[in-house]
């Protein structure tokens, strides 16, 4: 990102340094466009995933490139050798003991780097995996989230669909209500006139019973009587 | 004083029991066992009563005519059919509540077409390898830190850290 401020920077500060093409930062030669034209690039285009080619960490390609035609392959070191040994010669550069601290800092620094770099690369992007993973997680959980929500009003709307069982219900036990009402009725009616027939049948059969009883023992009265009058004065006589 | 046709509607007893809330579970059970009260005693009691016998009667009973009385009587006799006067109100209540059921039918439809674009904006949000924080915020707002009232870092209370 501090990559990317500089570069605002120096895309506000001079305009003009697009045209010096040949010795800008590699990363301007990438598609984009600072501040110069109005902003319509949005999301922005992801960053070139490496910056320009640089050879021994220090010099640009295009420096190279830009010497080989007049030079050849082998112009800009002669060049390097020829400055370096300039400045050395015409004490413009002088050794002191800062030199010899300086040159084994960089050594040991190019040593470690060298070592280590790629470990400690990968870690950083580990670090920016496990970001990306957990922002995918939290996408992925709103959108499950939603989906359960979509589920669960369809399922509320196909409850809405058999609300009519209810009133099916309490209309079934209406009818049976009434029906149950009216076999009773009639069947009320048939015991009671079959209890009044019985009860004319039983009547009679009473007042049919009484009478022979009573008949009977009429008959049975008027025989004892009569016995008593004539039979037993003949009995005793022929006694 | 023939029986007549009882026209019952089959009842799906566990669509019955879904859609009855917690609260009236109790209530819901009572009408379920009074319709099965029903049923039983709809069963115990034969459509048509037991026919009299007639001759019987006719040849037993000596008063002459009382049989042929009652037995004219009794054919003349029609029992009126009980009236409903509920099932309109049962009738009444189906049509408020089949309203009441389309309002929640509209406002479910209406809350599933949000829940459609809220789905659809997060499906369509940049690569996060090309977000930076203020596109985060912007995709997910509940990821904004409170800047105004945590002026301080981290912008949220400790706790959720």
């Amino acid at each position: 990102m501090l990559s990317r401020l500089a570069l605002h920077a120096a895309g506000a500060l001079a305009p003009a340094l697009k045209n010096a093409a040949p010795l800008a930062p590699g990363v301007l030669q990438a598609s984009r466009i600072f501040h110069t034209a109005s902003p319509h690039l949005a999301p922005l285009p992801p960053l070139p995933e490496h910056g320009g080619k640089i050879r021994h960490g220090l010099i640009p390609e295009e420096f190279f490139g830009f010497m080989y035609p007049k030079t050849g392959v082998t112009g800009p070191y002669v060049l390097g050798t020829g400055l370096i040994l300039y400045l050395l010669s015409k004490e413009i550069y002088v050794i002191t003991a800062d030199t010899v601290a300086a040159m084994t800092t960089l050594g040991l620094f190019i040593y470690v780097v060298k070592k280590y770099g790629p470990s400690i690369a990968s870690f950083a992007d580990k670090l920016r995996e496990d970001q990306l993973g957990q922002a995918e997680g939290l996408k992925q959980a709103s959108l499950k989230g939603i989906s359960d929500a979509i589920e669960l009003e369809k399922k509320q709307q196909a409850l809405v669909a058999k609300r009519h069982y209810l009133f099916d219900v309490q209309r079934n036990n209406i009818a049976m209500t009434l029906e149950v009402f009216y076999r009773e009725r009639l069947h009320k009616v048939y015991t009671e006139v079959k209890n009044r027939l019985d009860y004319h049948i039983a009547k009679q059969n009473m007042m049919r019973r009484k009478e022979q009883e009573h008949m009977i023992s009429w008959v049975e009265n008027h025989v004892m009587k009569s016995i008593s009058a004539q039979e037993v004065s003949h009995f005793w006589h022929v006694w | 004083m023939a029986g007549r046709k009882l026209a019952l509607k089959a009842i799906d007893w566990a669509a019955f029991g879904e859609i009855i809330p917690k609260n009236q579970k109790a209530i819901a059970n009572a009408l379920k066992s009074h319709n099965e009260y029903l049923t039983n005693r709809l069963t115990a009691l034969p459509e048509k009563p037991q026919v009299i016998n007639w001759a019987y009667y006719k040849q037993n009973i000596a008063k002459p005519g009382l049989v042929d009385e009652f037995e004219k009587k009794y054919n003349e006799l029609k029992i009126p059919v009980p009236e409903d006067k509920y099932t309109a109100l049962v009738d009444a209540e189906e049509q408020e509540d089949a309203k009441f059921g389309a309002e929640l039918v509209k406002a479910s439809n209406a809350r599933i077409a949000e829940l459609q674009k809220d789905m659809d904006k997060i499906k369509n949000i940049i690569p996060f390898e090309q977000m930076t924080v203020e596109d985060l915020n912007q995709a997910f707002p509940h990821t904004r830190l409170d800047k105004k009232n945590y002026p301080y870092w981290p912008h949220q209370p400790i706790e959720n850290l």
